[in-house]
């Protein structure tokens, strides 16, 4: 299986979580083909919300950065995993950032999905996504809810199902538990 | 009262939402027109100013379009440049998310956080003002768009008279949370006439992309 995991930890030299990110990926990599981008360390933009990306250079997006190989990586990928600790109750800024730019995969035109509007696809397949999260001392489990509704529509938007939620320190003995679970969703 | 207004839309000053914080003003000026600042969050490279002046206003609206059914990251990142600190509960934050979808079901989900937000910040929470449909209005006709101004502006006026969202206004522009069946039906006709994708399709065309608006470069 091709996975890509973003990493938005903001201090990803110095925080634990990052270790235990690139722990668990070690791991992954065993028995799957597994990228990973670490966000902070990378040259990467905000979304301006510009429309290049529908209406002047169809599928490509106008910023001059290094999110075109993620955008690759993402699409061409079985399981998405989006990987930060949660900062004010979500996660970080790094994160959203990418989250913001992969629009670049999705047609402009509207469609009905489950009666509500959606874009349509610009790609015939898109992957699974699966979310690993760290608490703050505060998170409790209504922030995880919130969190996970929003991955959850995120999800639909991007024409994918958001298969796991975990937290970091469940991780790293999970491997095979995401594998699991990602082969029951692919025999729905 | 003290208002401070942060604009969260990556688009700046040509943005969909500083129209929408105009239409509240003219409303909210005929009440009190002194003591109101307005921020940019485009401008990035001045989140410590930002943040400076959301720490030292007593009321701030902050407003935002909705990216993936969530707050852009450039106002992810002002939240976490603002929400290391607690308010003790002298600050009061209220929000407007606005959207491009018209239904109001797109944008429900980062109302909870919003919420969640102020109280894990110590700020007394306003409300947030859900409105869809909003992308495009600034080359609709006047007789679209006059329904959804007067609303912000009575919002504004409302709002300066009493420091809260009115209820009644509130609804109204949250106003279909889902499309009911005759608007599915109405979108389903529309399609087959290409009316829905009319503004993609007139921009595409504008830029000479029409032909090659279905390209997927990253496979």
């Amino acid at each position: 299986m091709k996975i890509t995991i973003l990493n938005g930890d903001l201090n990803p030299t110095t925080n634990s979580f990052s270790r235990k990110v690139e722990a668990y990926v070690e791991e992954l990599r065993k028995s799957n083909r597994v990228d990973l981008f670490t966000l902070a360390q990378m040259d990467l933009h905000y979304c301006t919300g510009c429309w290049s990306c529908w209406w002047k250079t169809p599928g490509e997006c106008a910023i001059n950065d290094d999110a075109e190989i993620i955008f690759r990586s993402v699409i061409n990928s079985d399981l998405v995993i989006f990987a930060s600790p949660l900062i004010a109750g979500f996660p970080s800024s790094a994160l959203k950032k990418i989250m913001d730019r992969l629009i670049v995969l999705l047609h402009p035109y509207i469609e009905i999905v489950n009666g509500e509007c959606h874009h349509r696809k610009r790609y015939e397949k898109y992957p699974n996504l699966g979310l690993i999260l760290e608490k703050e001392p505060d998170t409790d489990d209504e922030d995880i809810k919130l969190v996970k509704d929003i991955f959850d529509r995120l999800a639909i938007n991007f024409h994918s199902k958001l298969v796991f939620v975990k937290m970091i320190d469940e991780v790293t003995k999970l491997d095979f538990v995401i594998m699991e679970e990602v082969r029951n969703d692919e025999k729905i | 009262m003290k208002l401070t207004i942060i604009n969260g839309s990556p688009r700046n000053k040509k943005s969909n939402s500083k129209i929408l914080i105009e239409k509240f003003l003219e409303g909210y000026g005929k009440i009190e027109s002194s003591n109101i600042e307005i921020h940019y969050l485009a401008n990035i490279h001045k989140m410590d100013e930002h943040a400076k002046a959301f720490a030292q206003a007593d009321t701030v609206l902050l407003i935002f379009p909705l990216y993936t059914d969530c707050m852009p990251g450039i106002v992810k990142e002002f939240i976490e440049a603002i929400a290391a600190n607690k308010y003790g509960n002298k600050k009061r934050f209220g929000f407007i998310v606005q959207s491009g979808f018209p239904e109001s079901i797109h944008s429900v989900y980062v109302e909870k956080y919003l919420e969640k937000l102020s109280l894990r910040m110590q700020c007394e929470y306003i409300g947030t003002v859900i409105k869809g449909g909003v992308e495009g209005i600034q080359i609709m006709p006047n007789y679209m768009t006059s329904k959804l101004f007067t609303n912000f502006t009575n919002l504004g006026e409302h709002f300066a008279k009493t420091g809260c969202f009115n209820e009644e206004i509130v609804e109204k522009l949250r106003t279909p949370y889902k499309m009911s069946k005759a608007n599915l039906f109405g979108f389903k006709l529309m399609s087959k006439t290409g009316l829905t994708n009319f503004y993609w399709n007139s921009n595409l065309k504008k830029h000479n992309a029409f032909e090659n608006r279905f390209a997927a470069p990253y496979k």
